[in-house]
Parts: C-alpha cells; structure tokens; sequence
C-alpha cells in the first residue's frame, strides 16, 4: 500500500549519508544548537583595570565598602581585619575619619556571621576614644537594634559592643537624646523585666527556658547594665570655677559638634524617651518613676536564682543604694507635667 | 532588594514566621519576646529615620520584617502598639516617593492588615491612602493604592452601607475636583467614583455631584472621564448586574461529582459553597429590586449644568479641547436637553457651520443634534437647521450615503419636534422615496410614514396614504400644537376596563341575566366574590388564556373602519363620523372613570400587567403595529426608550446597505475555504489536513484505494451469480435503502 512506500522513504532518510560538496559550507549535523549571541554592549560589575598597585588610601576605602556591603562573610571579615591593622598602625591610618568610618561599620552589629561580629568589635577597641565619643548616638542606636535582635548571639555580642561605648563615652552616653531611658527600657526588655505594671496574681509569665548560656548571658547584662547606672547615677562633682572658662562660655566659640542641642531646634518634638537628661536629678528622677520598681522586682528574682547572675545583681543592687540613696521623690513640678500639658 | 544568605543556624535562631505563628497563638505567653521585638523595632524605625533616603539594603530589609511582624500580631497588643499605626502613616506619607519600592508597598499593606483586624477604622485608613495615591509618581503605586482604596470601600460597604465613610470619603473626592480645575489629579477622583457606581456601592446624588464639577474642569483628560461616566455609567452598571446574575449553578451536578470523585473534605466545601451561593442567589431574585436612578437624573439643577457645559467647552472660541472630547461634551449636553427637556437656544444656531457632510465625524454631531430636540423647542429655531441640512446632504449631486444620513437626521428631528418642517420642503424630501438607492429610499420612506402620523396635511394628498385621509377626513387626526401634551393616562387601563366589562358580561350570562343589565347590584357582588384585593392563583391560569387570543378574534375587537369603507353610502358619512367621535370621547370617559372612581387593587394592577403583556405580544405578531406605533418610536425597527441616547449608528444607513469595502469580499469568500499554501486542488488540502490531524478515511476511499486483486475475486464470482441470486441481493439492496442502510435510521 502506499503509506509503506511512504514509510520505507522514512526509514531509508536516517541512514543516508549527507553529501558534501566542494566550495559549499558542511551541512549542520540535525542535533546541532547555535550558541553563537549577539549583544549591543557587555556589562561587567566591577572592573579595575590599572598598571599601578592602588594607593593606601585607596585600599582603605575599597575595604571599607567592602566591609559594609560585600555579600560573603569571609570578605568582609577581611575587610574588617585589613581596617583594623591599618588602624592599629603607628601612627594610625585612617583617611576617612572616624565618623565616617562608624556611620558605615556600625550596621555591621547586627550582622548574621559571628567571625564579622567580633572582628568588629576589635577595630571598634582600637579606634581613638576621643574622636569615637562623637558617634555615640549613631552608636547607641545600633547597639538598640543590636541587643534586642532575635538572635541571640547578635544580641550577646552586642553587649560587648555596648561595654566598649561605656568605656568610650559613658558621659556623653547618658546624656544624649534617648540616650538614658531608651537604654535602660532596652536593658529592661532584654532581661525580661517587665516594665508594664504587673498582673496581680501568683503565677507570672516564667523565664521560659534557663539554659547555662541564657544564665551567663544573663549575668552579663546585669554586670553592664550596673555600670551604665554606674555611669548614669555618679554624683556629680562641681569642676572648680575658673574665671577663663565662666568667660567662654559667655564669648568663647562652642567647640562640641552641635552645641545647642538640649533647645532642639531643629529636630522633631521628643517625647519622655528621646529626651534629654543632662543632669544627674533628672536621671533619678525619671528612673524612680519608671525603671526603679521593675528593676528592684529583678533584682530581688535573680537575687534568689543565685549563681554568676545572682552575684551580678548583688553588685547591681550595690550600685543601686549608692546612686538613688540620696534620691527623694520631690512632690514638685518635673519635666513630665510640663510635657503632659503640651 | 536582593536576600542576603542567612546561615543555617540563625535561620532557626531568627525565624520571625514561627514567632509570629506562637505569639498569635498565645498572646499572654509571648508577651516578652513580643516587648523585645517590639524594642527592636523602634531601634531600627530610629535608624531608618536617620536617613530614609539613603537607607542601606539590610537597613530595608530589617525594617521591613519587623513592620510585618509587628503589622501582624498588632491586634494582639492593642495597648503596647498604639503608636504603630501612626508611624506607618507618617513614613508612608512623608517619604512614598523616596521609599524603598518594597517597603512602600509593605507599610501600605501593613496600613491595610491593620484595618482588616479592625485595629484602625477605614477613614483613617481611606484619608491616608488617598492623597498619596493622588500625588505619587510611581505607576505600580498608585495601582496599588487604587486597588486597596476601592477594595476597602468595598469591605466596609458590604453588609450595609456605611454612610459616614461614605460622605467622608465623597467630600475628600468633591474637594479634589474643585480644589484645581485645571489639574489632571482629579482623575482618581473619577476613576474611584465610577468604580463604586459600577459595583452599586454609591448610588445617590452625591457621587453624581463630583462628576457634575469634573464635567465643568479645565483639563481635558477629567472632562472626558467624567463625561464619559455620563454617557456610559450606568449601562455598564447594568451589565455588570446581568453578568453577576448570570452565572447559574447547577447544584445536581456538584451532587452527582460528589458521588463520582473522591471524598474529601474540599469537595465538601465546594458543595457547601455552591449550596450557599444558590441560596444566596434566590433570596436576591425574592428581594424587591433596587431602586437605582440613572446618574442622569440624579443631577440636581440640568439645566444650569448643560448651559455651563455649554457655554465653556463649546461656545466659546478660546477652548482648546480635540474635536472627539468635544463630541462627547455635545452629546452629553444635548442627551441632558433632550432628556430633561431643557432650554439652551443658543445650541441650536451652534450646530449651523458643523452641518456639512465634509465635517469630520458629522453622523455623530447629526445625532446630538437629534437627541438634543424634545417637543418645547421652539421650531422656529430648528428650521434654519432642517434646511440646511436638506441643502447640503440631500440632493441629487451628493452620494447616496450622504442623502441617506441627511433624510435620517430629519426625520429623527422631525419625529422629536414636527412643527419644524415646512411643508414644501417635505413634499421635496418624500419625493426621494423614489430613489434608486435603497438606503436613500428607506430613510425617505420613514420621514413620509412618520408625517403620516405626526402631520398628514403637510404631505400631498396622494401620499397620505388610507389610514391618514381617514383620519383627517373624520377630524380624529390633528397636528399638535407647539407645547401640547398628551392626556395622560395609564398603559392599558382601557384594556383593564374591556376585561372587566366582559367579566361582568359572562358572569350575569352564567346567571342568565341580560347582558346589559343594570350594574348596581352586580358591581357589589363582583367586588365580593371575583375582584379580591389579593392576587389569586387561578386568576392568572385564566389570564393565560387570554394572551393566546387568535388573530379573528382581535379583528373583530375594533372592525369599525373596515366596515365602514365597504357598505356605508357617502350621504351617511356625515352621521357616522359623529357617532364615531361619540364613541371614542365616550370610551376616554369610561378609562377615566376606571381610574378615578374606583382604587386600583393589587390584583386589577397585576391584571393589568398581564393585559400589556398580552397587547404587546400581539403587536409583535403584527397585527395591528403600525397603527399603533407612538410618535417619537423611530422607525428602523427596535423602539428606542427615551433615556437612552441617539448615536451615530441610529443616522447612519443599516450595516447591509452600505456597498462593502473589497476586504471584506474577500474575507466572505474565503470563509470557509481552506488556506491555500500550495497548489494543490482542494480534495488534497483536505485530506491532508486530515492526516495531519490522525483521522482515518472514509468508506469510500477505502474502497477506491483497495488493491486491484484483492476485488478480482468478488468480481469474478458477481458474474457467476444465477439469476434468483442476483434478484436476492438487487431486493436486499432495495430494501437496506428504503430502510436506511444496514444499520437502519432511528434506532
């Protein structure tokens, strides 16, 4: 029949050899794939094509954006490692500045790899103190974040990175806007000290697991947190008057970076957590109101616990008499009110 | 925002979608990781704020998490979260246009969950979306808002209608289209509002208003969309009910699916659901139909509007809008005159310089010009215009097309407002219903049969035509007066009144009364017994006998003038005529009586109902149509209602007169041809495409290819047969064919 004609012309058409032919391009095998492209423009990412080895100050910076946005942790652990043996150098290398330097590092406290975090943490030591204390707001602010991420080594290494800012600066620390009371409200969370008004009643939401290393962690936050009251309660001693500096002040030019900041002139209205507290009154006073019941109430629980935490609290409760020991409550008109009323 | 690789470890450490999963599930428990994330979110809003704009990737991305997760477990927190929906909306209007692209999109979907767990109320909401999605620069944004902003008008309209929210957010739309007219961000205004009519969430005048003051903006842009919702709101409204109500289950078949398909617990939602939506459905078809006015006639003040219209989009000469925008502005304008019968003089002479067949899209100002006549313009006015018209499009010179249009706008004027012809110019224009062109024929033929009716003595006395000189001869027919109206009634009470009166025949003919016996006692015991106040069931069984009334049956309802024509002498024509006039002003009594003397119950208005149902059945079996046809029914065919509009396509010559283009030729001869790639005849394309598609052959080829030998041998014993076989097979052949084959038809 005819389809079997047809068929056998089917069959016969695989095994035909292809002819070639002189002057004419080979015939393309059947399964052949052309791989060949066309394209206006080719597109590469990063492209340094130079003859000379790059400066100094051109590798610092190329390792300072690599430390704050390359993708791979091992290099930005490097960059972190190269910046911190330029910095470390005699004398230092830093063509940046430290501002700068920080503004662009100090993200690096939440970041996911724990290599990252404490080489962080040892260019931080050895950054110079005096010009580190300019940054501490931007600074506070991260180790915020820092300390009350999910994760919980970030939020432990982060209490390193806040023992290096009490070495740094505690002064300006606790002064700052925001600086004492949303501090300690961090502190306070992180601890589980609650500071809404408790639920009357016998059970209490219990510390839900107390592993070894929440209880070290646990001792560690305490032991800060008592050197940041430390910091925030000491009493104050008035500097002997000199009369060139009662003149500064009058006619002198300012010389800290935004000298009239308390009169927030430019800012958005603060509320009782972004205020300032430049005083060691007014420090007390909106502790007592807020902090001192949850905190004592901490104290007293951990106290029982015992162990490195327990001890910890011991000295936190020490530096607790000392700094609100000469605290009364004054029935008087505070800060609050006058914000109550606005 | 490309992911960074989290590592394996803090993916379990930092894993936000189980904490929200625990603390949805237990608040009270979860209340300290809750305060830390929730510190953790005011650090990274503080440092987000410290540069909004130039916000590093991670920064973003953090943020963004925490907006979710917070966003998520809000309403569980009620008093720890009260100032998150205040953030959001300061970060979303303060910075959309910096924004990262993702967490725009997450705060506002943030703003949106907030609402839908009711933490938050939809003006809140609504007045935040809303100016942002007027002053954003970004497509994919404002889309969003738009769908967020109109679903949740939706929501909050959806079990009842949520007034307050409504006049807010109806204000904030009115203020936007007369804030600036001249601005294009009226737009969303229109667009919301046209949306919301569509879906019948806003129905009253309010929404009408907004687009009343867009009609009357300065761009060009807000003028067309909301003219456009004019012309076209409400119709679509009406489709999209027809398409809601349309989509029927069929509840066996989901059963049987069920008996057939797997059990499982989806099928038996689906079966719930279809269930739930046939319920649904019926309870719609039980409840009264709502009562939605068209935009048009919510309108407060017409006529101040279609002046303003008017005067400022197209009477003056400073206005720069495209002749299609002004076309539409024309037709809205004059659909409003039209319809509410308004009063613009001016328009009338504005139409003159457009009227020439060279005028770019001139069918459609035609019909404007058609729809915006009604009885009360003075035709004085109209008819510089009629004869303009009749100048320019209708004459020997010009194409037949363009005779065609000129003869149905004239008639479509004329059929609004008869007084503005002249009586030498219509005996000129019927006289092309002479004309070759069938087009121009027919369009000539309708303007004569309309004037037959509306104004015979206009026409020459050959042209009137039977039922006119009758009717002129016998007084019954008169031309209107300018501002005459018709006595009003209502549709069919006549019928109402016949069917009593027949009633009332046949029950005392039961009785074996006289027909036409006094009623006085009668009356009362109809009321009684037949005419209750409720609908009985059997009254409609009997009514539908009397939609079947056979076609002797309605000549001999109204014989009168047949009769007439045959016997009557011309002496008693006179006599006749009066009777005749006796009887009809006897019978407008008797209708009116019906109305005002006695109270319509519920049974006699659904008797009533049935009757015009009847009558119009009749009429469209022809029986008497034309007669009966009202004055303003055009008359190609379908009788317009009066609030729909005129267009272009009602003045243009029907589809099937105009001579066809040569593509459309050769698109009807190729239907249903096969493509021709090759030249092959078309048996071969057939058969390979065919093949192409796997089917088999037929019968018929298989034996035509059947191999020559394998036939020889039936061939050789066919010659052998004895007579008595071939006799047997020749009957059986005869016999399979009167039955149909082998296999026999029909079984």
């Amino acid at each position: 029949m005819g389809s079997s004609a047809r068929k056998k012309q089917e069959k016969k058409k695989d095994f035909q050899k292809p002819k070639y032919k002189v002057g004419k391009a080979k015939p393309k095998a059947s399964n052949f794939t052309d791989t060949s492209f066309k394209s206006k423009a080719i597109v590469m990412n990063q492209q340094s094509l130079s003859t000379a080895a790059p400066d100094v100050v051109q590798q610092f910076k190329h390792n300072l954006s690599l430390a704050s946005s390359s993708r791979s942790d091992k290099q930005r652990r490097d960059a972190l490692a190269y910046l911190t043996s330029q910095l470390s150098s005699h004398p230092p290398i830093n063509p940046v500045g430290t501002n700068i330097l920080l503004s662009k590092l100090l993200p690096l406290i939440s970041d996911s790899s724990t290599p990252v975090r404490s080489q962080l943490l040892k260019l931080l030591r050895v950054l110079p103190e005096e010009e580190a204390k300019h940054s501490t707001e931007q600074a506070i602010m991260f180790i915020r974040a820092g300390m009350t991420h999910l994760s919980a080594d970030i939020s432990g290494d982060s209490l390193g990175v806040m023992e290096w800012l009490l070495d740094v600066a505690e002064d300006e620390l606790v002064t700052i806007p925001g600086g004492w009371v949303k501090t300690l409200s961090t502190f306070c969370v992180t601890m589980g000290w609650s500071l809404a008004s408790t639920v009357p009643g016998w059970t209490s939401a219990a510390r839900s697991s107390l592993r070894a290393k929440d209880a070290q962690t646990l001792a560690r936050q305490i032991s800060i947190l008592s050197r940041f009251l430390q910091a925030g309660l000491r009493s104050e001693t008035a500097a002997v008057p000199s009369s060139e500096e009662y003149w500064d002040s009058f006619y002198g030019l300012p010389r800290s970076s935004n000298a009239f900041e308390y009169l927030n002139l430019f800012g958005s209205r603060r509320d009782e957590e972004g205020e300032m507290y430049p005083n060691r009154e007014a420090r007390q006073q909106v502790f007592y109101r807020r902090f001192f019941e949850p905190v004592t109430k901490g104290i007293e629980k951990v106290k029982k616990e015992g162990g490195a935490a327990g001890r910890a609290a011991v000295g936190l409760d020490q530096v607790l008499k000392d700094g609100m020991g000469d605290y009364a409550a004054s029935a008087g008109m505070d800060a609050q009110d006058l914000l109550n009323l606005w | 925002m490309v992911k960074r690789k989290v590592a394996a470890l803090e993916k379990i450490d930092a894993d936000f979608a189980s904490l929200q999963y625990k603390i949805r599930r237990d608040p009270k428990s979860y209340k300290d990781d809750f305060l830390k994330q929730w510190e953790q979110y005011e650090a990274q809003r503080e440092i987000f704020f410290t540069s909004p704009t130039t916000a590093a990737a991670d920064t973003v991305e953090s943020f963004h998490n925490m907006i979710d997760l917070i966003a998520h477990v809000a309403d569980c927190y009620p008093e720890e979260t009260r100032t998150f929906q205040d953030d959001l909306k300061a970060i979303v209007s303060q910075h959309h246009e910096t924004l990262h692209p993702e967490l725009r999109d997450k705060v506002v979907g943030s703003l949106v969950l907030l609402r839908r767990k009711e933490v938050i109320d939809s003006t809140s909401l609504l007045t935040t979306l809303f100016p942002i999605l007027v002053s954003s620069r970004s497509k994919s944004m404002r889309e969003m808002l738009f769908q967020k902003i109109l679903s949740d008008m939706r929501n909050s309209n959806s079990k009842s209608t949520n007034h307050p929210l409504n006049r807010t957010i109806q204000a904030v739309l009115y203020n936007l289209v007369t804030a600036d007219r001249s601005s294009p961000r009226a737009i969303w205004a229109i667009k919301l509002t046209r949306e919301l009519w569509k879906r019948q969430v806003w129905t009253d005048a309010k929404p009408v208003d907004v687009m009343k003051e867009a009609c009357l903006a300065d761009n060009e842009k807000v003028i067309v969309g909301a003219t456009r919702f004019f012309l076209g709101g409400d119709k679509e409204r009406e489709e999209l009910e027809d398409e809601s109500s349309d989509e029927e289950i069929d509840l066996a078949k989901v059963k049987h699916q069920i008996t057939i398909n797997k059990k499982s617990r989806k099928q038996k939602e689906a079966y719930r659901k279809a269930v739930d939506k046939v319920k649904k459905q019926e309870k719609k078809k039980s409840k009264p139909h709502p009562l939605n006015f068209s935009a048009l006639h919510l309108l407060h003040d017409p006529q101040l509007f279609a002046e303003q219209l008017f005067e400022k989009h197209l009477q003056g000469t400073k206005n720069k809008l495209s002749l299609d925008t002004k076309l539409l502005v024309l037709q809205l304008v004059t659909r409003l005159v039209g319809l509410h019968k308004l009063t613009i003089v001016p328009l009338y002479s504005w139409f003159i310089k457009y009227l020439t067949p060279k005028q770019q899209s001139v069918t459609s100002i035609l019909a404007s010009l058609a729809q915006g006549v009604h009885n009360l313009v003075p035709p004085d006015v109209l008819e510089p215009l009629i004869q303009k018209i009749a100048n320019e499009f209708v004459s020997e010179a010009s194409a037949s097309e363009v005779a065609a249009v000129g003869l149905n706008a004239i008639r479509e004027i004329c059929s609004r407002q008869s007084l503005a012809m002249t009586e030498t110019l219509l005996q000129d224009l019927v006289q092309y219903r002479k004309s070759k062109d069938k087009g121009v024929m027919m369009a000539a033929k309708g303007l004569l049969s309309l004037y037959r009716e509306v104004g015979a003595e206009m026409l020459k006395k050959r042209d009137r035509g039977k039922d006119a000189t009758m009717g002129l001869s016998s007084g019954m027919m008169k031309q209107r007066k300018f501002g005459e109206e018709e006595i009003g009634g209502i549709e069919g009470l006549d019928l109402l009144a016949k069917w009593k009166e027949e009633q009332r025949k046949r029950k005392r003919a039961e009785k074996g009364l006289p027909e036409d016996g006094s009623d006085d006692s009668d009356d009362e015991k109809d009321a009684d017994e037949d005419d209750g106040w409720e609908i009985d069931s059997d009254d409609s069984s009997d009514s539908g006998e009397w939609i079947n009334v056979e076609h002797s049956s309605d000549e001999e309802d109204e014989p009168a003038p047949k009769k007439r024509k045959g016997e009557n002498a011309d002496d008693d024509e006179d006599e006749d005529e009066e009777a005749n006039a006796e009887d009809e002003a006897a019978e407008l009594e008797r209708m009116t009586k019906l109305a005002t003397t006695t109270i319509l119950t519920p049974a006699d208005l659904a008797k009533l109902q049935e009757l015009r149902a009847a009558a119009s059945v009749q009429k469209a079996m022809g029986a008497r149509a034309r007669k009966r046809q009202q004055a303003d029914s055009s008359n190609n065919g379908a009788t317009h209602h009066q609030d729909d509009g005129l267009t272009a396509e009602n003045i243009e010559a029907p589809i099937r007169l105009r001579k066809l283009t040569k593509e459309e030729k050769v698109a009807l001869a190729k239907e249903g041809k096969p493509d021709r790639d090759e030249h092959k005849s078309t048996q071969a394309i057939r058969k390979s495409k065919k093949d192409a598609a796997g089917k088999s052959t037929s019968n018929r080829e298989k034996q035509r290819k059947k191999n020559f030998l394998m036939t020889l041998g039936k061939a050789k014993s066919k010659q052998k047969r004895s007579l008595v076989e071939t006799r047997k097979v020749l009957r059986g052949h005869v016999e399979r064919s009167t039955r149909g084959g082998r296999r026999r038809n029909g079984t």
